[in-house]
């Protein structure tokens, strides 16, 4: 079963259209990765399913349920929208207290979650006093609270520190493997590669892909980057690997030609033809950065910078 | 519903926002006891008052009354701390951003909003206890220092302090509930307050000179005559329908905003 199902979901703020005939099925296990550019329509989507903001047009179900009526599944979902919100004045405990009260749970899940996210210890301090990361613990301590079935989490790692953010990855995954759906939103493309078992791109409200992570990595191609030894030489190197049948493009300098392993040497052996000395040549695999640009299309520098996938190196 | 009240009454177990309120009724009540009789000692009959105060004349300061007429002569100088800390916490779930974890904890947005009531209610019940104590305490210095008679003052106290209690109870429910369908509309608490503060302390003082005896429906009038248990223009039962009329169109006006309006704060 589906643990999200949308058909046709629409939501449009005046003239915005901010999802658009989004259809898709997520599955009910396992981490799944919601990617776009900012003002893509993921925070929209998230609203929509929690039943925070209501859809223009189409449908959605959570759970089999309505997300026109939220609350007969509200208490299997756990969610953090748009980064930590809690009352600056009160501890980070009474906060979480107040949040269980609501929900009509117990103080005992309170001590959990706090466990969970590493908060013992701090959790009577004013959240006011906290970091950025540690409220961003705080707000997935919050999602944790009624011990989710399904867990939303916006830019869950925003704020935090390495160690932090590979924490909180172990937390998500384990709650994957535990047999939980957890939705996690970012921007942050090396995350969702490492810790997504499927994932969703959207682009100004229109999905773009929607499938396992495997299956979007399989469209990575190799290539290798050469730079000349003399940034003169650069137009040169251009004109005779491109004579030669490569496709190349230029950038900051270096040359990246759309081939495999295999025809390093013989790169290295044209360059050298024309005189051009190689002062780097790298064979890498194309990122899932690489991927979601060209999928997406560059939009002012609002993504972060993912991992550049080296699987080997020569000279 | 329930559990609603009680997770906002965990969120407002915070010192700074309950010392500030409640200092604020303490103070209020200390410098109106102290100018309310002050002013009447002088002779020279009950002064205009000023925006939200009314003076009562040396006579009824010392009649059983007495002892408790601070609490009513300045209702609406209450009324507006009231109205101004609601809109403050009920601000506080848009500036924030709280409001987006509570709706999506409890969809049926309508309790949030009772829940929110009924803890805030609470709260105002301790203020206006604290009001009142505040000023059994300050009275009495007042009115030996004004040279006024408290003999008739011990006649029958628990009637008199019971009934002013009650009656500046509900009005400062009607100032609180006013604050609060500010603060959801405008979803600021800065602007909930000046809306609050500049009605009560400018428009309704214009319109009032206006419109001379017939703006006595009007909330800062209405909420003083039941404060003070009625008064001669404005009688004590038309008073509370006329405030119930008042809360009943604020809720209303603010459970429709709530339920209906999509959260993208």
């Amino acid at each position: 079963m589906s643990v999200v199902v949308t058909s046709g979901l629409t939501r449009r703020f005046g003239a915005i259209i901010a999802v658009n005939q989004l259809t898709v099925e997520l599955p009910d296990a396992g981490v799944i990765g919601l990617v776009g550019p900012n003002g893509s329509g993921k925070s929209t989507l998230i609203r929509m399913l929690l039943g925070l903001v209501r859809p223009t047009h189409g449908t959605a179900t959570v759970f089999g349920e309505p997300i026109s009526s939220p609350a007969r599944y509200v208490s299997r979902v756990g969610a953090l929208v748009e980064g930590p919100a809690f009352v600056p004045g009160l501890s980070a405990r009474a906060n979480l207290v107040s949040l269980a009260r609501l929900r009509g749970l117990g103080s005992d899940r309170v001590d959990d979650v706090l466990a969970q996210v590493g908060l013992i210890g701090r959790d009577k301090e004013p959240v006011k006093n906290f970091s950025l990361g540690m409220k961003q613990r705080l707000g997935i301590a919050a999602a944790l609270l009624p011990d989710p079935q399904l867990l939303i989490l916006d830019e869950p790692t925003n704020g935090l520190d390495p160690a932090g953010i590979v924490e909180i990855r172990a937390l998500l995954r384990g709650l994957g493997q535990a047999g939980r759906t957890v939705i996690v939103s970012s921007h942050l493309l090396s995350e969702i590669e490492a810790a997504c078992d499927y994932v969703m791109v959207i682009r100004f409200g229109d999905l773009i892909f929607s499938g396992p992570i495997d299956e979007l990595m399989a469209r990575t191609r190799a290539h290798i980057d050469v730079r000349a030894e003399h940034p003169g030489d650069t137009e040169r190197l251009l004109e005779a690997l491109t004579v030669a049948g490569w496709v190349v493009t230029a950038g900051d300098g270096a040359l990246r030609v759309a081939t495999d392993a295999g025809s390093a040497a013989d790169l290295n052996r044209a360059a050298a033809a024309v005189g051009v000395t190689l002062s780097r040549l790298v064979v890498a695999q194309d990122s899932l950065e690489d991927i979601f640009l060209a999928m997406t299309g560059r939009s002012e520098g609002e993504l972060a910078t993912g991992r550049t996938a080296t699987i080997g190196e020569v000279a | 519903m329930l559990t609603a009240t009680r997770s906002e009454l965990v969120r407002l177990r915070r010192p700074r926002l309950l010392a500030g309120w409640f200092g604020l009724m303490g103070l209020f009540a200390i410098m109106i006891n102290t100018v309310m009789f002050t002013a009447a000692s002088r002779g020279t009959g009950p002064p205009a008052g000023g925006p939200g105060v009314s003076f009562p004349s040396a006579a009824s300061l010392a009649a059983s009354g007495g002892l408790v007429a601070g609490l009513s002569a300045a209702s609406n100088i209450f009324g507006v701390v009231t109205l101004s800390f609601w809109a403050v916490v009920a601000a506080t779930d848009y500036s924030t951003g709280l409001v987006r974890l509570l709706a999506a904890a409890q969809p049926h947005r309508w309790r949030l909003l009772v829940g929110k009531v009924a803890a805030l209610t609470v709260v105002t019940g301790a203020a206006t206890t604290v009001a009142t104590v505040v000023n059994l305490i300050a009275a009495w210095p007042a009115a030996r220092g004004a040279d006024i008679s408290t003999s008739a003052w011990t006649t029958s106290p628990v009637g008199a302090v019971a009934s002013t209690w009650l009656n500046t109870f509900a009005a400062l429910l009607v100032w609180g509930v006013i604050g609060l369908v500010l603060a959801v509309l405008a979803r600021s608490s800065a602007v909930a307050i000046s809306v609050g503060v500049g009605y009560v302390l400018v428009v309704e003082s214009i319109v009032k000179m206006a419109m001379s005896g017939s703006s006595d429906w009007l909330p800062g009038s209405t909420l003083n005559a039941l404060a003070r248990g009625g008064t001669p223009s404005l009688s004590y039962a038309a008073a509370g329908a006329l405030a119930l009329l008042y809360v009943s169109i604020s809720l209303g006006l603010a459970l429709t905003v709530v339920t209906r309006r999509d959260i993208t704060d």
